[in-house]
């Protein structure tokens, strides 16, 4: 039982994880603001569930236009900012994306308000099935299921699509994609659209399991650092892999002593740094 | 530093020391909140400007600093002057236990790690109800009353911050100071000198911490008051923007940064409080945008990039 | 400082190591006596800086074994191998850049001396006389106060040049120490290290491909091809040798 929440948790952090090394290895840019985003993909999932009418399909549209909606703010950020960035120290480009942290955070708090939302399951998921004897709340079936979903769906994309052989030589060497003629500029904002729209899928997919609050940009953006650096920046089977062990870790953290995870996952990560620096399936990069 | 900079500092300091006879408590107040900014930045440089660290979570060691400092006088009943000397060396643990991992990263990872540990220490600042009030924070935490007042906290903490930059610079024209400039400049060429590199930014990093420390201690107590958001991320940015509105390569640039930023907080959160971090990352992020070199003064000529320590 | 009178200072035995499939150094066998001034040579991908960075520990060798006075240091971490006399210089130039000359060659001295863990004193007024005196002898005595950065190319090589010699190693490698000079400063630099290793018994070990320079201060050249020794011995032996005649003199490599 522990193990299937662990796994949906975990699988909620790879959405995140992966959009963050997706757009790390093309564009060699640390979003820091990409636990922004997934907040930002849950406070939406709130209002379009309000607004919509209260129908039986009202959440699915909801979970559909909430992810485009951080797309949209995610093609905004980097065609009105990064892209005057790209050729900066990133330092600075660390410190802008920091910046936006700040700014949409507070954003977020004046639209809002302070106050904790919710997302109501959809009726059809509100139950729970019985699983090895268990009551199993429904909600995760669909998470999990979806996990292996998208999981194959991301790597269809990256290995069966030309777009997907393109952000892979991206991310090997982008000033030869340049050189062959690609438009790397129109890349680089495919890929932070994508990005985002995986962490925005990843903020309304949470929404009706976690408390929606100003402050869960923190969480995630930690506990997908803790994710990345294990697995390792740019790294795709990296993220999947260590964002189930993480999600594991957390929910099994809980059982023992809530603060416990968090010694546990840093015990983790420092377990790795010491060991291999650039994660377990990272390129040690000269 | 130039031949006029002793000069300068006297005046400085003479007007700092006449200021409470002239302003009012309200301003003795905010030179109060400068000072101990003023301190935190300048810690915070020795690991940016002369160490070639940029540390995004430095907010870990000042909160720590503050709920050591409050929960020893709450808790273990200490009086603040015994507090006051104690509650740094928890924020320097932290920096050691933390920085261990830290430094043997470069960089973008650095960066990052420095912002998790961070987190971290907010997260269990934030669940630990028992010990920490959680949410509530820790109230009540007041100086004796002989330095209850504005000006004579003002003057404390004048002293305690003047000790501390007296120290720091001390330790910056020091042989360990020149090692770890050498070790900014070329880790390679300081091994070969005999330098080990990683021991040597990790201490640079725990003192770090044990000054950005004292800063948070002394900041509790003026606040009266400490809070989980002393380790969230505005926190960690304050000092990372002083000094680079100040200039990193300069000992005095973050006091410098200190004061324009404080100055201009406050008369932003006059208007507007809410918006005082939205005013604070779209500043930031206008200045990156806008100015070519982002701020003035780079901290590594070099170039940057994402990798672990070689 | 001297180094032991007719002792073997560095010696490798069976050097190994390859990148990917790559047999980049394969069992090197060299023996280096104090008070060499040794040239390692070899056409370009024959394993020469690959080798040096075995030497100095910045790379884990995969096979063999690294001796410095008879002592095994394989593996062991560059800070340590400097503390057991052993110094280099690098192939693109390393120093402090935003540290003026004076301050570069200060620091060494203060680390030399185990001091850089010292945060009471001020380091200004430490080792000045032995740094000035360290300048003036490799030729910046009037740049000393000038930021390192801004030293014209030549000047900074002098610089770190002596910065490694401020730890007083007893054995110094250089890899490329003539890079990117006009022939007459090569010439010049060399000779200063050679002077230098005269008057102190200092081993020198370096790579070079400007033959010029080889011959006229090396006592003993190895030849390295394909990533293993070729041939070794006087200058005028190597020079005579028909392997090395055929694999690289015969194609003399542009001199840089």
């Amino acid at each position: 039982m522990q193990v299937l929440s662990g796994l949906s948790v975990g699988m909620f952090l790879f959405l995140v994880s992966v959009g963050m090394s997706l757009i790390f290895g093309v564009t060699r840019i640390v979003n820091l603001a990409h636990g922004s985003f997934y907040m930002v993909g849950a406070y939406l999932m709130v209002t379009l569930v309000e607004l919509l009418p209260d129908r039986p399909w009202s959440f699915w549209v909801a979970l559909l236009v909430a992810p485009l909606g951080v797309a949209l703010l995610g093609g905004v950020i980097e065609v009105g900012l990064l892209r005057l960035i790209y050729r900066r120290d990133p330092l600075m480009q660390l410190i802008l994306t920091f910046g936006l942290i700040l700014v949409i955070g507070t954003l977020v708090l004046i639209v809002w308000g302070p106050d904790n939302k919710s997302v109501s399951r959809p009726d059809v998921l509100a139950g729970s099935v019985p699983v090895f004897g268990q009551p199993f709340p429904s909600y995760y079936v669909l998470v999990l299921a979806l996990a292996p979903a998208v999981a194959v769906a991301l790597w269809l994309i990256f290995y069966r699509t030309r777009w997907g052989m393109l952000i892979r030589a991206a991310t090997v060497d982008r000033e030869m994609l340049g050189a062959l003629g690609v438009d790397v500029s129109a890349l680089y904002t495919q890929v932070f659209v994508f990005g985002s729209w995986l962490a925005g899928l990843g903020g309304a997919l949470a929404a009706p399991t976690v408390a929606v609050a100003i402050g869960m940009d923190g969480d995630v953006l930690t506990t997908a650092f803790v994710v990345v650096v294990i697995g390792g920046l740019g790294s795709f089977a990296g993220s999947f892999v260590s964002a189930l062990l993480v999600g594991l870790l957390q929910s099994f953290g809980i059982l023992v002593f809530p603060a416990i995870s968090i010694v546990l996952l840093f015990a983790l990560m420092a377990v790795v740094l010491i060991v291999r620096p650039w994660g377990l399936f990272g390129r040690a990069e000269e | 530093m130039t031949a006029s900079a002793p000069r300068v500092i006297a005046i400085a300091v003479a007007v700092l020391a006449i200021a409470p006879l002239v302003l009012p408590p309200f301003f003795l107040q905010l030179l109060t909140e400068i000072a101990i900014v003023g301190l935190f930045a300048t810690a915070f440089n020795l690991l940016m400007g002369y160490g070639g660290m940029v540390s995004f979570g430095h907010a870990a060691y000042f909160a720590l600093g503050a709920y050591a400092a409050a929960l020893l006088v709450k808790k273990a009943g200490l009086p603040m002057l015994l507090a006051l000397p104690v509650a740094p060396l928890v924020a320097a643990a932290g920096a050691l236990v933390f920085g261990f991992f830290i430094v043997r990263l470069t960089h973008t990872y650095f960066a990052m790690l420095s912002l998790a540990f961070a987190q971290i220490v907010f997260t269990v600042i934030f669940k630990w109800k028992g010990l920490t009030g959680g949410d509530d924070g820790l109230l009540d935490v007041w100086p004796p009353p002989l330095l209850k007042s504005p000006a004579a906290y003002y003057y404390f903490t004048l002293a305690v911050v003047g000790l501390c930059l007296l120290a720091l610079h001390a330790i910056i024209d020091s042989p360990f100071g020149y090692a770890l400039r050498a070790a900014r400049e070329s880790p390679r060429r300081a091994r070969f000198i005999g330098v080990d590199v990683r021991r040597h930014q990790l201490l640079a990093f725990v003192l770090s911490g044990l000054f950005s420390g004292v800063a948070g201690a002394l900041f509790a107590f003026y606040n009266g008051s400490v809070f989980p958001d002393f380790a969230y991320f505005p926190k960690s940015f304050e000092p990372l923007v002083v000094a680079l509105l100040g200039g990193v390569h300069s000992f005095y640039g973050p006091l410098a940064g200190a004061l324009g930023f404080k100055v201009l907080e406050w008369l932003i959160s006059r208007q507007w409080p809410i918006y005082w971090p939205l005013f604070l990352g779209g500043i930031v992020v206008l200045v990156i945008i806008v100015l070519p070199g982002g701020f003035v003064g780079l901290v590594s000529g070099g170039r940057w990039r994402a990798r672990p320590a070689a | 400082m001297a180094g032991a009178p007719g002792g073997v200072i560095l010696r490798t035995a069976g050097l190994r190591k390859h990148f990917g499939g790559v047999q980049a150094v394969g069992g090197v066998d060299l023996s280096v006596p104090a008070g060499d001034v040794r040239a390692i040579i070899g056409p370009n991908g024959a394993g020469k800086t690959t080798l040096f960075n075995l030497i100095t520990g910045d790379l884990a060798h995969d096979g063999g074994a690294i001796y410095l006075d008879d002592q095994d240091v394989s593996g062991l971490p560059p800070h340590q191998l400097c503390r057991r006399g052993m110094g280099r210089t690098f192939q693109i130039t390393s120093i402090f850049r935003r540290l003026t000359a004076f301050e570069n060659v200060q620091t060494a001295f203060l680390t030399h001396h185990r001091r850089h863990y010292n945060v009471l004193r001020r380091a200004r007024s430490l080792y000045r006389e032995q740094t000035s005196g360290l300048l003036e002898r490799v030729g910046l005595g009037e740049q000393a106060a000038k930021p390192s950065g801004i030293l014209a190319h030549g000047d900074q090589r002098r610089l770190e040049l002596a910065i490694a010699l401020a730890s007083s190693p007893r054995l110094l490698l250089l890899d490329e120490p003539t890079a990117g000079m006009a022939p007459r400063e090569r010439h010049e630099i060399m000779a200063l290290v050679a002077g230098i290793a005269r008057e102190t018994g200092l081993t020198v070990v370096f790579t070079e491909h400007d033959m010029d320079v080889v011959f006229a201060v090396a006592r003993r050249i190895t030849v390295l091809h394909q990533g293993a020794v070729l041939a070794e011995g006087a200058p005028a032996d190597v020079r005579a040798n028909a392997d090395v005649q055929r694999v690289y003199l015969g194609n003399p490599e542009p001199t840089r």
